[in-house]
């Protein structure tokens, strides 16, 4: 039987996670402090020029001299002078001398191929509650969020960025990330400057390329990849690295020239279910399903490879006519380890009913590069995620399991390629290659893209799922953006209900996105 | 006497040909800074000042913002910023190919550069793009900039029929026919 439920759910999922993969954010509150353009930090908003590197790695500061840069100045809460009376006084700090708020719109039309409603197919009773029409083409309203970041004095930066809408409603919004960072901390340890800062609040983990904050309408299908076990297989784990981490995070170094790392010890929530505390009323409520803390740790090296040591030690390299980003390698690497818990109805040697826990340890392990060269830039990831399955254990004559098993580990690969050329400084081309591939995923029917598990209705041909998605942007002004892709998708089939035999051969349903973004 | 008479002809043919009046006005239609210069003079050119005008790239604006100079002078340009500055323009007198490029240096160094050319030179940063500077190149020694009222006095401007010119950033400049026998008036009305 058609299960249109699910199929709108999976359309909707599609519009949502185009939605939520677009969370792109500048800092128009920066633009009125120092009183200077998007440009200045970006290349083609949000994506960050070797001084916005800086500048974000300095705590949203000037690297050097930031005070002589202010425009508007910050005020002061206590006067310099009261650092001499610590501790018999509060170390004194600053707030922007301006609310540093920004804000931002965007507007989404969307062009669907002719076969997007093949998956009704499967319909043949006439009934039209069976069906779920797909229009060719839609307005879609996007986001209206609102993000506040900047420098409490001492070295102490602050970001917090909500969504007060999604898709038109007031009520779908959510936090985005929201810390405090201590920038530098390493001086007190006497270690080099920059060589360690903490990191406190909930942010998206330190990945090579920010989904959260990416300048793509869509976002990196590897980096919001599950791992659901296949048939047979007992993994059922939700977590994905773009999603927003609750913990805290030791980084160091540059983005922007040499080293950088970071270690963050953050949640786990692998089930998307934390304790209701309802029998121990919690003074904030929970959020992890577990006792353990998930790991994630980064190293990435980049390599200026301008001759003049002068130029290449500098944050931005000195062109013939202008400072330019670097021409530079970086190489990295990431790794993350956690354990996905699983609780079932079990039952004990004596047949007395238990929850029984399972705590399948998972890791994701990738490396990534990037390379820079003037206007173009080629950059990639590759992840491996690999998931232990433990199978709930049924003794002969036992109804429910007494516990669990090894059996074969559930896995995935994949990643993705993007080269981007900005042709002028207002217009950027982008051309991308995602690739996942998930044998469990293909046997699950689980979407031909970013789209919810659902089987058998729609489904990719393969377990490797490719997406071509050629792109350009253009810049109206510095803070108004217009940005169109076109998501080669690959490729799904329809079965005939609870069959696996396919009503039509393998097909494309193909979209057009135009965007229409402005911060301010 | 005849002689004393020659002497006398020639010392008051002096005087007279030296004898210099002052352009006074009012550029009104516009609010700020604007630069009021006599244009080109056929047939006479002047001297190039020795004195270099020194503008700044400091707290990511060009100071001063505006700086008039006479043809010929050469204006050094500093970075002051602890952030990698660069300076160009597009144009000098609205001629495009006059454009140039001046590249990057560090803070606390200068570069320099001789403008030959008369005319409005918008001074941009291709790092950040909301800097802009002007440099007025003026044909002649007779300019002046605006008070705050729109007020300006040229002086020592030798008797003779001028062509006077107004400029204002983002106005359109005017120009006019002034004849200057001790004291002259000009007044301009510039729109953008």
């Amino acid at each position: 039987m058609l299960n249109h439920r699910r199929i709108s759910a999976i359309l909707s999922s599609v519009v949502v996670l185009l939605l939520l993969c677009g969370t792109s954010q500048a800092i128009p509150a920066f633009s009125r402090q120092y009183g200077t353009s998007c440009s200045t930090c970006h290349v083609d908003f949000p994506k960050l020029n070797d001084f916005g590197k800086a500048f974000k790695d300095a705590g949203f500061k000037f690297p050097k001299d930031d005070e002589s840069f202010i425009k508007v100045p910050p005020v002061l809460l206590g006067a310099p002078a009261n650092k001499e009376l610590f501790p018999h006084s509060i170390w004194p700090g600053t707030i922007p001398g301006l609310p540093p708020i920004g804000l931002r719109y965007n507007h989404f039309f969307q062009v669907v191929s002719a076969n997007r409603n093949n998956f009704n197919l499967q319909n043949t009773s006439g009934d039209p509650n069976q069906s779920q029409f797909i229009p060719r083409t839609d307005f879609q309203t996007g986001l209206f969020s609102i993000f506040m970041a900047g420098n409490f004095g001492s070295d102490i930066a602050f970001w917090v960025d909500d969504d007060l809408s999604v898709g038109g409603s007031g009520q779908a919004g959510g936090l985005g990330d929201g810390y405090l960072k201590f920038v530098n901390i390493g001086r007190f340890l006497k270690l080099p400057t920059d060589a360690l800062s903490l990191r406190f609040g909930q942010f998206e983990l330190d990945l090579p390329f920010s989904q959260a904050r990416s300048w793509n309408l869509s976002g990196w299908d590897i980096y919001a990849q599950p791992n659901i076990g296949a048939p047979g297989q007992n993994v059922s784990n939700g977590f994905s690295l773009d999603a927003a981490a609750q913990g805290v995070e030791l980084s160091g170094g540059h983005q922007y020239r040499g080293y950088h790392y970071s270690l963050a010890i953050v949640n786990q929530n692998t089930g998307g279910t934390p304790g209701s505390g309802a029998s121990v009323p919690p003074v904030v409520g929970f959020t992890s399903d577990s006792n353990f803390k998930d790991l994630y740790a980064r190293f990435s090296y980049r390599f200026n490879l301008e001759r003049d040591p002068a130029s290449r030690n500098e944050i931005q390299a000195a062109g013939a006519t202008g400072p330019r980003d670097h021409t530079y390698l970086s190489l990295g690497t990431l790794y993350f380890y956690g354990r996905s818990v699983q609780r079932l109805a079990g039952q004990d040697v004596n047949n007395t009913p238990i929850v029984i826990t399972a705590r399948e340890p998972f890791y994701r392990v990738g490396g990534d590069f990037s390379f820079n060269y003037h206007a173009f830039n080629l950059f990639g990831q590759f992840l491996y995620g690999r998931d232990q399955n433990l199978l709930p254990l049924v003794p002969n004559g036992m109804v429910l399991p007494i516990g669990f098993t090894a059996g074969s580990p559930a896995h995935f690969s994949g990643g993705f390629l993007e080269a981007d050329y900005l042709a002028y400084p207002w217009m950027m081309t982008i051309l991308r290659w995602d690739r996942v591939n998930s044998t469990a995923d293909f046997l699950n029917g689980i979407g031909a893209d970013q789209n919810a598990p659902v089987a058998p209705y729609l489904s990719p041909v393969s377990s490797v799922r490719n997406r071509i998605t050629p792109g350009i942007q253009f810049m109206v002004h510095a803070n108004i953006k217009t940005s169109f892709e076109y998501q080669i998708r690959p490729k799904q089939i329809v079965y005939a209900p609870g069959t696996s035999t396919p009503i039509i051969s393998g097909f494309r349903t193909n979209s057009a996105v135009a965007g229409l973004e402005f911060v301010y | 006497m005849t002689r004393t008479f020659w002497v006398a002809t020639v010392v008051l043919a002096f005087t007279l040909g030296a004898s210099a009046g002052t352009i006074s006005g009012k550029v009104s239609g516009v609010s700020g800074e604007s630069v009021v210069y006599v244009d080109v003079i056929q047939g006479k050119t002047f001297p190039a000042p020795a004195q270099h005008p020194l503008i700044d790239q400091k707290g990511l604006m060009f100071t001063p913002h505006l700086t008039v100079v006479q043809q010929g002078s050469t204006v050094d340009f500093l970075n002051s910023d602890s952030v990698a500055h660069n300076v160009f323009w597009t144009s000098v007198g609205g001629n495009k190919k006059l454009t140039h490029n001046l590249g990057t240096w560090p803070k606390g160094e200068k570069r320099s550069f001789k403008f030959d050319n008369p005319g409005a030179v918008p001074l941009l940063c291709n790092v950040h793009p909301e800097m802009a500077g002007y440099i007025i190149v003026s044909p002649t020694p007779y300019f002046a900039t605006t008070d705050k009222s729109g007020e300006y006095k040229i002086e020592n401007v030798p008797d003779g029929s001028y062509t006077l010119t107004a400029w204002h950033e983002g106005a359109k400049g005017q120009s006019k026919p002034v004849t200057v026998a001790g004291d002259s008036k000009a007044d301009f009305t510039l729109s953008k």
